[in-house]
């Protein structure tokens, strides 16, 4: 195992955390609830990336963890962090028998079939009174001595997950997915068990994934059907590919960057979309690599030129 | 009169003056409503039609002199943020209101789920909230800073349907269908009931999803079950116009009813010649001689903007800033949890005509829910026409 | 039997619309493997056109059959118009980009949502009954205005198949599908032909939204419902594959028509999902997908 760069990520996440613990505006604590878990869903998102597909069902994943956290609290009174970890081994079970029909299937055909799965889960939640129905879940607060934490909280539970799944990435583990998606049928000659590696992959990431739901859900304290559609990995793929997805700070900045600017657009009313459409827009036309590439790049022409 | 009482009268007038002059500096301090509507998506419309509601109350009680408390008067200024008729994007909004936008009073919200994320916040923060979303978990006395703004199932079905099985007294069979959202399982349940209780026998109930646009197995199903009435719910009124006129292709002929049908033109829009005699609970005349002026002059200025009639949940945003303001008057108080407090005593003129208050304690536990009238209509050569209103307090 | 030929029948006009929105998914895949969100746009912005000149066009006194047909007329070409724009701005720089392009039809599709909101409004829109009256086949009656979108729906998609099959544009579009490499080295010019493919597409889902603008609900919601089942329709019958657009797009009506007649809609609509899975466990390129 190479460098992970421990200093800079001990660095960030405490001053991260830092700013959590002074910042006690509740609007901005809403918005830093709002990056951490959409951080995590972005990372979770790239780390299927890493063996070449496009996971859309993260935002089933992201809902099924959300719903059963939700549950556990409201239905079967478990302590809140029982719950919260529930919710993102429910999601990884389902995804491991999701991803062993579905990753026999590659490229568009698996994008596809996520976001079929996605729109199911989503009606069959509308469908159930028991979570809800349409009109969603209610009451899922985490303990009242947390309430004034959440924000500090939520985002060492994301810091936590991001970290572990960059140590995966970097680890021989991590080179073996990405080996999958530069040939599979040279890392199939080597002896590997593709199928089971690919959803080890996938189920590793869906636990991520359902862990940011159950944060949603507690963040939010109510969850809806419709909080769950495709278009969260949809914005989740817009923070990874305009932060820059070659490197997982990408999706970081990413998030912070379009979260952000969501959060303006939200007083455009109606023109939010048209606002929304044309950042992501511009930003892939603009910078194909990302934020993070952009940066990259600026930064080795300023050494080339300090070199010579 | 002496020259110095004279100079004194003139110094307190000019000093009365001079207060007043304040006073009318100060005027200028606003009282902000939130909406939480959704602004994008299929239900566009509704929530764009309630921020012109909205404006529309707010800009007259401002022109009238705004609202006043004690010597001080406020002005109202409505904001409203796109909801996306999600809890998620609920929460946002919420936020952004209550906590970056400091607003006190919410001037009304659309959607349940939306609802239920900010009232979870609007409550803990003693903020007033008025909604049209209609479910029975979200009100009472557990909510005491929570008022509805349009009637629910709960007032509209029973009188309604029982209106349609008097006229219709053979019509011994019904099927429902609703959209799959919160507003169609509510209004399920109770319909369900009240049809029940009526003596009419339910075929079947079923659910679409909203967004659909191809209705034709549907109405292969209903016009299969040979029901003698069909009961459209909630459905939105373009959904509602394309089934009846899927079933009049297929030949059915029977009564028609769409319980929260709020208007007559999308349902003319897509449903043709075969909207005639549909009955409606919610639904809102704008010609014939019942209409003032007034209303008629708004809903222009509405069809201008939205290319359609306004339809009961628009005008919940109406009557919601005209409660707030008899509301802040009568409680001398710019405090939501006073205002909250006497809410239930206020009376107000609601657009509809006529002062009203608020009831629902017999069936909600509190008195929260605005006391309008059920105004059923009908169909008749393309127009709607009254045929019944039933006062909230006979109700 | 009067069931069975009523289903058969409601079946087959529902599909023909998805027949013709799939088309234009499978060919725009085929070409430069790019899977386009944004095409329901592209079939909104026809279907609100039409709703627009129809009633303007009816008000100059012009009867509802030649007023419909120019309003095709021009549904198409603003469709054109747009295509073009997403083609030459966007779409051109993201060619067998899956993620990319995907990304900028995502964006596309909030910006276009945004737009069409502002530009149309979100009210229904009404057109006026083209062709009135109702024709009874076997016992079970359809509207004339149904019968003849299937028509003009068998017609396009005849044409469309002989096209594929006969033309030079046609071997070069199919070609480049099966492998654009070797394709190019047989001197097929692939941008042009890209771009034909993507034209050719959304003239394909204009044509869909004109013909379903007098028989629908006309928002500028309109596209969602159409784009996901015309996903699924090419899915289950394989990406890229002509006649794969076909066998998905009765497929989805079929289940959506048999299901919504013995259960509830919702219900129809989770099936649909189901068995896409299923049909995919069992042919992962889906039913006639190759390569």
């Amino acid at each position: 195992m190479d460098n992970l760069r421990l200093p800079y990520w001990a660095l960030c996440t405490a001053l991260a955390l830092a700013v959590t613990f002074v910042v006690r505006d509740p609007y901005l604590a809403s918005i830093v609830n709002l990056i951490s878990i959409a951080a995590l869903v972005a990372v979770s998102l790239r780390f299927v990336m890493l063996i070449g597909e496009l996971n859309f069902a993260t935002a089933a994943f992201m809902g099924l963890g959300a719903y059963a956290a939700g549950a556990a609290t409201t239905i079967l009174h478990w302590p809140f962090a029982l719950a919260l970890v529930f919710g993102g081994v429910v999601a990884a079970a389902i995804s491991i028998v999701f991803g062993y029909i579905t990753l026999r299937t590659r490229g568009p055909y698996f994008l596809l079939i996520g976001f079929a799965f996605t729109e199911a889960v989503r009606i069959l939640y509308s469908k159930s009174m028991a979570l809800g129905g349409t009109s969603g879940m209610v009451g899922i607060f985490p303990p009242v001595g947390f309430d004034a934490w959440m924000p500090s909280l939520i985002m060492a539970v994301a810091a936590v997950l991001i970290f572990a799944l960059y140590v995966l990435e970097r680890s021989d583990f991590g080179k073996i997915l990405t080996a999958i998606r530069d040939n599979e049928n040279v890392a199939r000659t080597v002896g590997l068990n593709i199928l089971l590696c690919k959803v080890a992959c996938f189920a590793i990431a869906s636990f991520a994934a359902g862990i940011a739901g159950g944060l949603h859900a507690f963040a939010n304290n109510v969850i809806s059907p419709g909080d769950f559609s495709f278009l969260v990995a949809a914005f989740a793929l817009a923070y990874v590919k305009v932060g820059g997805e070659d490197n997982i700070v990408g999706p970081l900045v990413g998030t912070i960057l379009l979260v952000t600017l969501g959060s303006f657009a939200l007083g455009l009313g109606g023109q939010e979309h048209i606002f929304y459409g044309a950042a992501i827009i511009l930003a892939v036309l603009l910078l194909p690599d990302g934020i993070t590439g952009l940066a990259r790049r600026g930064y080795q022409r300023l050494a080339a030129r300090k070199g010579h | 009169m002496s020259i110095a009482t004279k100079a004194r009268l003139y110094g307190f007038g000019a000093s009365l003056g001079l207060l007043v002059a304040f006073g009318g500096a100060q005027a200028q301090e606003t009282i902000k409503l939130g909406l939480s509507v959704p602004l994008s998506g299929a239900a566009a419309l509704w929530g764009k039609g309630s921020e012109f509601m909205c404006n529309t109350a707010a800009e007259e009680i401002n022109k009238a002199g705004g609202v006043k408390v004690g010597d001080k008067t406020y002005d109202f200024k409505c904001i409203a943020y796109d909801n996306k008729y999600n809890a998620a994007e609920g929460t946002k909004v919420a936020q952004t209101l209550l906590n970056r936008d400091g607003v006190k009073f919410i001037g009304g919200s659309l959607g349940t789920a939306p609802v239920q994320a900010l009232q979870s916040l609007s409550e803990r923060q003693g903020v007033l909230l008025f909604t049209t979303a209609w479910g029975p978990s979200i009100k009472g006395p557990k909510f005491p800073l929570t008022f509805t703004q349009m009637s629910t199932p709960f007032e509209i079905l029973p009188p309604l349907i029982r209106y349609v099985h008097k006229a219709n007294p053979d019509a011994k069979t019904v099927v429902l269908l609703n959209p799959n959202d919160a507003t169609g399982q509510d209004t399920e349940a109770v319909a369900k009931k009240v049809w029940t209780e009526t003596g009419v026998k339910i075929l079947s109930s079923d659910f679409y999803e909203r967004g659909t646009t191809e209705f034709q197995p549907i109405a292969a199903r209903i016009a299969s079950l040979k029901p003698e009435i069909v009961d459209l719910g909630t459905m939105p009124p373009a959904d509602a116009g394309t089934v009846l006129r899927e079933l009049d292709v297929l030949g059915w002929k029977g009564v028609k009813v769409v319980e929260v049908g709020t208007g007559v033109d999308a349902l003319k829009v897509t449903g043709g010649k075969a909207i005639e005699d549909v009955y409606m609970g919610a639904a809102v005349i704008f010609d014939g001689p019942g209409v003032s002026d007034h209303q008629k002059a708004v809903n222009a200025k509405a069809r201008e903007l939205l290319h359609e009639s306004l339809n009961s949940i628009q005008i919940g945003f109406y009557d919601s800033v005209y409660a707030i303001k008899a509301g802040i008057e009568k409680a001398q108080s710019i405090g939501p949890k006073k205002v909250g407090a006497v809410m239930p005593q206020v009376k107000f003129t609601t657009f509809y005509g006529g002062q009203i208050g608020f009831h629902g304690k017999d069936t909600y536990g509190s008195n929260q829910q605005m006391e309008l009238p059920v105004i059923i209509t009908q169909v008749k050569d393309g127009k709607l026409v009254e045929l019944s209103r039933i006062s909230a307090s006979t109700n | 039997m009067h069931t069975a030929i009523q289903l058969i029948l409601t079946s087959l006009q529902i599909g023909a619309v998805y027949i013709l929105f799939s088309l234009g998914l499978t060919l725009i895949f085929g070409v430069m493997r790019i899977v386009n969100f944004a095409h329901g746009h592209l079939f909104a912005i026809s279907a609100l056109v039409v709703a627009y000149t129809v009633p303007l066009l009816a008000g100059w006194n012009l009867p509802a059959l030649p007023a419909y047909l120019l309003g095709v007329v021009a549904a198409v070409a603003v469709t054109l118009v747009l295509g073009f724009l997403m083609y030459v701005f966007g779409f051109r720089y993201f060619q067998r980009d899956m993620v990319g392009s995907f990304i900028l039809s995502i964006g596309l599709v909030l910006l276009l949502d945004g737009v069409f909101l502002k530009v149309f409004g979100g009210a229904v829109r009404p057109v006026p009954e083209i062709l009135p009256g109702t024709v009874t086949i076997l016992g079970a009656p359809v509207t004339a205005q149904r019968l003849a979108l299937c028509v003009a729906a068998v017609i396009i998609t005849a044409l469309l198949y002989w096209a594929m099959t006969r033309t030079k544009l046609g071997k070069a579009l199919r070609a480049v599908s099966i492998d654009h490499e070797a394709a190019m080295l047989q001197g097929v010019p692939y941008g042009r032909i890209a771009f034909a493919g993507f034209m050719i597409a959304s003239a394909l889902a204009a044509l869909a939204g004109a013909l379903i603008a007098p028989v629908t609900i006309v928002s500028p919601a309109i596209g969602a419902d159409y784009l996901i089942k015309g996903f699924i329709a090419v899915i289950v019958g394989g990406l890229g594959s002509v006649p794969g657009a076909i066998l998905g797009g009765l497929f989805v009506a079929a289940i959506e028509t048999v299901g919504g007649f013995y259960f509830d809609a919702t219900s129809a609509t989770i099936a649909i999902f189901l068995l896409v899975i299923v049909v995919l466990l069992v042919r992962p390129k889906g039913l006639l997908g190759h390569g």
